[in-house]
């Protein structure tokens, strides 16, 4: 649906996005992770039209954004940081406009304009100014300028920045549902929404991509083994020494624990062997029960740290 | 553009600058009417356009100041710029938006000739004419007030910088008449010229070889017009001031004269402003 190639923008020395290449299958959800001023927003703009790469081409839909932008924009619904509102205009006024200058039939106008206010639920306020609104209503209402005219490409820039958390829930729900039938790519720099929410993330950091997979091969490869948290009831030596023999163990690391006569044990295994099943056979065969064990992967989070913080360091 | 002229002329009137700008426009208008006309008992119409065009200074900033500010600060440009609509179609929706506001608010005017045809002798080729110069003075006065309001994200600022223009254009008879009319001072003008474009065409394209040419272009000009015709150069800088003269040219409409070249003239002024308004907007793209 995109595919972007060496895409570059400057601004004058400062390069904001530099040489990103990466593109997106139809019905994909593409999150855009990274720190403030990586160059997400920047990127979406590009994508959209708003702004000009100063390298590079793009293409949605095989079509390229510069040489035939009417037929691109059309294709395109988007959310930008700060919804584009016309505050002295009511939200039906504002829907109209936009379905006016997006070109929409007015019948598929009609027929499309009630979908949309259903599905973002702001067919209640649809007579109110939209000056009145709360935050996360005007988010909404630009959400619902973002659908008008049904586009097969939705580009949202950080669609639950400022709201509450109960509509942030929605919200993603929303943007789940709506990849069902649209190519959606959206940026945040909140890692669970990305998590939650995206089948694949790019992992942006001043203005480059430093990882791109699916959030689950991302936290696995970077982590690149298994490790396991560990509560054993037994005595720390004794567990130990238990754990140690288990073949593929690489390391075993023991501590106190909050719990009597328990001992909390971080066990790393060689390159991604599950070793769950040995453990808990050893600990049996020693008498030394386990009380809890749960496998640690990654987190986002982690991995966002280490690659944005790792790539400050090199430069 | 239909529906950017629609948004726009319906924010005239959901906001109050629509209705500053006609009320401003006819209380004065009245004003001078009453006291110009009416009362001093005169049916010379043509003093009554020419004194309330003076008024187009304080009211065509009120119109125009919103315009592309407003777009840009509340960053609906975002919308507009990503929409499937060229930037000549937003650009021109809005200025013809403020040219109808204008334009209902001049024919409002026309009330008063009619009051003076019915009660008094009404010059009718001066009034048509006056009223045909005042829309083309109004139409290259809107031009300048939007490509002002595409520069600047504060519609103060983009008010007093349209007044400022406006005024520049306005007193561009009286500075005429002050500047030196010598071939000497004619000369370094020209060659002023010569470099000014050529730095402009060197900051826009960073290329020192075409602003060298310029320069090497606008000196052999120079050079080859001292050779053979250095009359040019006598009074030069008056006679490229008064192509900025907006009135002068208006001048001609009130004693009832249609001149082709005028009316090309202010249709050229305000296309220059718009398409300057539309490369802006583009340029901003790129920067």
């Amino acid at each position: 649906m995109i595919r972007a190639e060496n895409l570059t923008k400057r601004y004058g020395r400062h390069v904001a996005i530099d040489n990103l290449t990466f593109s997106t299958e139809k019905g994909e959800i593409l999150g855009f992770l990274g720190p403030n001023g990586a160059g997400k927003s920047t990127t979406m703009n590009i994508i959209t039209g708003y702004l000009s790469a100063s390298d590079g081409k793009i293409f949605v839909d095989g079509l390229d954004v510069l040489e035939r932008p009417e037929e691109v924009k059309k294709k395109i619904g988007y959310l930008p940081e700060l919804p584009p509102l016309y505050p002295d205009m009511t939200v039906i006024e504002y829907l109209n406009f936009v379905g006016e200058i997006k070109g929409t039939a007015k019948a598929d106008f009609r027929s499309s304009l009630e979908k949309v206010l259903d599905v973002v639920r702001i067919g209640d306020v649809r007579k109110r100014l939209i000056k009145n609104l709360s935050k996360g209503f005007k988010q909404r209402v630009g959400l619902a300028q973002a659908l008008i005219g049904n586009p097969p490409l939705l580009i949202l820039d950080e669609p639950t920045i400022g709201l509450d958390p109960k509509e942030i829930i929605e919200i993603r729900n929303l943007i789940k549902s709506l990849g069902k039938e649209h190519t959606v790519v959206l940026s945040s720099h909140i890692l669970p929404e990305v998590s939650a929410v995206c089948e694949r993330v790019l992992i942006i950091n001043r203005g480059k991509i430093v990882a791109t997979d699916t959030p689950k091969n991302l936290s696995h490869r970077l982590s690149g083994k298994s490790r396991l948290s560990l509560r054993i009831d037994g005595p720390a030596r004794e567990v130990k020494s238990a754990l140690q023999a288990i073949p593929g163990v690489r390391d075993v690391q023991v501590q106190k624990s909050t719990e009597e006569s328990a001992v909390d044990v971080l066990l790393e295994a060689e390159q991604e062997k599950d070793l769950r099943r040995e453990v808990f056979l050893a600990m049996s065969k020693a008498g030394h029960p386990i009380l809890i064990m749960r496998p640690m992967d990654l987190s986002l989070e982690d991995i966002f740290l280490q690659l944005t913080t790792t790539e400050q360091e090199v430069s | 553009m239909l529906a950017i002229f629609k948004r726009e002329l319906r924010a005239y009137y959901q906001t109050p600058s629509g209705y500053i700008f006609m009320s401003l426009f006819l209380l004065v208008g009245g004003v001078l009417f009453a006291f110009g006309n009416l009362v001093s008992l005169s049916s010379q119409f043509t003093g009554f356009l020419g004194s309330i065009l003076f008024m187009f200074l304080l009211a065509v900033p009120v119109l125009t100041m919103r315009l592309l500010t407003e777009e840009m600060r509340m960053r609906t440009d975002q919308l507009l710029l990503t929409s499937p609509i060229k930037i000549t179609e937003i650009v021109l929706g809005k200025y013809l938006a403020a040219l109808f506001v204008f334009v209902v608010t001049m024919a409002i005017t026309i009330l008063y000739a009619v009051v003076i045809a019915i009660f008094g002798d009404l010059d009718t080729s001066a009034t048509i004419g006056g009223y045909i110069g005042f829309l083309l003075v109004g139409c290259s006065f809107i031009a300048v007030g939007i490509f002002v309001s595409a520069t600047t994200e504060n519609q103060v600022v983009s008010a007093i910088v349209t007044f400022a223009a406006l005024l520049i254009f306005w007193i561009m008879d009286a500075i005429q008449n002050g500047v030196p009319t010598d071939s000497t001072s004619g000369l370094v003008f020209a060659a002023a010229i010569a470099v000014g474009v050529a730095v402009w065409i060197y900051f826009s394209t960073k290329s020192l070889y075409l602003g060298g040419a310029v320069v090497l272009l606008g000196a052999i000009i120079i050079v080859l017009l001292v050779l053979f015709d250095n009359s040019v150069f006598t009074g030069f800088i008056g006679n490229v001031l008064a192509w900025f003269s907006l009135l002068k040219r208006y001048q001609d409409f009130t004693r009832g004269l249609l001149k082709l070249d005028s009316v090309v003239y202010y249709l050229s002024f305000s296309a220059f402003f718009l398409f300057m308004t539309i490369r802006l907007i583009e340029k901003r793209r790129w920067s």
